[in-house]
C-alpha cells in the first residue's frame, strides 16, 4: 500500500468515514493509472487488484457512453458504487440497506472537500507517487549488474509527481537527471515480499514502452518471480 | 433505427412481452436504445447503428464484470448496474434469465424504468 503523505491522510479519512458509516463494508481509493493509493484493513489487496483489473477492462469497453463518471452495482445483499473525483476513484462497497445520500454525501462532499484541503495547504510538494504494476522479464548474463531497468517514461513520470520544479530541470537539461532524482525502487510481491534495487532507463529499444521491468536473475530468485509475473514497482528518491 | 432479432425456441411469450415493454420505454424521451438477451435470443434495437457492435460489446463487459465483483465482494445475486459517464448513462438488469441493457441520457430516471420491466 501506497505510505506517503497523500495516502495516509485519504487512509485516515476512509478509517473515520467507515465508523460513521457502518454500512460500509469495504473502501479503497484508487488512481486513473491503476495504482491503488489507500484501502481499509478488512480488503485484501488481491481482492482490491481484481476490482481494478474488472474495472479497467469495463472501462476500456465504456468509450462508447463517453468519459466514465460511475459504477454501481446492485446485488440482493449488498452495493458497490465506484465514483470518479479528480483523478481517481472511490470504491465503496455498502450493504443494500446503506441509504444513497450517505453515499452521495461522501463521494461528492467529503473526499472531495480533503481533496481540495490537502491541494490548499500544499499546492506544489504534496504529490501522489504512484507505485506501478509492471511485467517482468530477466535480465542474466555477465552483464546484469544489480540494478533493474524500467522505461524512461515510467521514471519521468514518477519524478514529475516526486518534485515537479526539479521534472522541469531535468526536462530541459536532459534524460540523465532523471536518473539523479529517482535512484532506487521499491519492487514488491502481491504477497507482500519485496526489496529494493537500484534503477536504471531500458538500454532495449525493442523493450520501451511495454510497461516492463527488466530485473536481474538473481534478484528474480530472491524475490521468486518470474518472466511474466508482474510486481509493484514504487520509486524511491 | 435498426431492429435486428435473433430467435430460436425461447420461451416466446416472456421474450415478447419483455420486448414489448422495451418498445415502449424505446419511444420514451433520453432513450438511446436497448438490447435484450434470454438464453436463446437477443434484440437489439439502438438509435445509432453504426455504433451497434460497441453497445453490445459494452453490455456484455458489464454483465461478466458485474458477476466478478458481487462474487468478490459477497453482494449477493446481481441486480441491476449502472454505469455512467458525464451524460449517458447505461442500465443492465437480470429479470427472470433475460439480460436486459438500457441505454439513455444521464438525466433519465431509470429506478422508474426498472420498476416497470419488473
Amino acid at each position: 500500500m501506497n505510505r506517503d503523505p497523500y495516502a495516509t491522510v485519504l487512509n485516515s479519512a476512509l478509517t473515520e468515514i467507515n465508523k460513521a458509516y457502518p454500512d460500509i463494508k469495504n473502501s479503497f481509493i484508487f488512481m486513473n493509472n491503476d495504482s491503488i493509493i489507500t484501502g481499509d484493513q478488512d480488503t485484501d489487496e488481491k481482492t482490491m487488484n481484481n476490482m481494478l483489473e474488472s474495472f479497467q477492462t469495463m472501462k476500456k469497453k465504456s468509450n462508447v457512453l463517453g468519459n466514465l463518471k460511475s459504477l454501481r452495482i446492485n446485488g440482493k445483499n449488498g452495493k458497490l458504487t465506484v465514483s470518479n473525483i479528480n483523478d481517481m476513484y472511490l470504491v465503496l462497497a455498502t450493504s443494500k440497506n446503506m441509504d444513497k445520500t450517505h453515499i452521495y454525501s461522501i463521494t461528492h462532499v467529503i473526499i472531495p472537500t480533503i481533496l481540495k484541503t490537502l491541494e490548499t495547504f500544499t499546492p506544489t510538494n504534496f504529490q501522489i507517487i504512484s507505485p506501478k504494476n509492471l511485467i517482468v522479464d530477466t535480465l542474466s548474463g555477465f552483464f546484469a549488474g544489480d540494478s533493474v531497468q524500467i522505461d524512461l517514461e515510467i521514471l519521468k513520470d514518477w519524478t514529475k509527481n516526486t518534485d515537479p520544479p526539479t521534472h522541469v530541470k531535468a526536462e530541459i537539461a536532459g534524460e540523465q537527471n532523471i536518473q539523479e532524482i529517482i535512484d532506487y525502487v521499491r519492487i514488491e510481491k502481491f504477497d507482500g515480499n519485496s526489496t529494493l534495487c537500484k534503477v536504471k532507463e531500458i538500454n532495449d529499444q525493442k523493450l520501451k514502452g511495454k510497461n516492463m521491468i527488466r530485473i536481474p536473475e538473481k534478484i528474480c530468485n530472491t524475490l521468486e518471480i518470474k518472466k511474466g509475473d508482474i510486481v509493484k514497482v514504487k520509486p524511491i528518491s | 433505427m435498426l431492429v435486428k432479432k435473433f430467435e430460436t425456441n425461447d420461451t416466446l411469450y416472456d421474450v415478447e412481452k419483455m420486448q414489448k415493454k422495451l418498445q415502449e420505454i424505446k419511444d420514451q424521451e433520453g432513450i438511446i436504445g436497448y438490447i435484450l438477451r434470454g438464453s436463446k435470443s437477443a434484440s437489439i434495437d439502438i438509435k445509432d447503428p453504426i455504433k451497434i457492435i460497441d453497445y453490445a460489446v459494452l453490455s456484455s463487459t458489464v454483465f461478466d464484470v458485474g458477476n466478478d465483483i458481487t462474487e468478490a465482494f459477497q453482494l449477493g445475486e446481481l441486480d441491476t448496474i449502472v454505469v455512467e459517464s458525464e451524460e449517458t448513462k447505461l442500465v443492465s438488469m437480470d429479470i427472470n434469465n433475460h439480460r436486459i441493457s438500457l441505454f439513455m441520457e444521464k438525466n433519465v430516471d431509470h429506478d422508474k424504468l426498472y420498476k416497470n420491466l419488473k
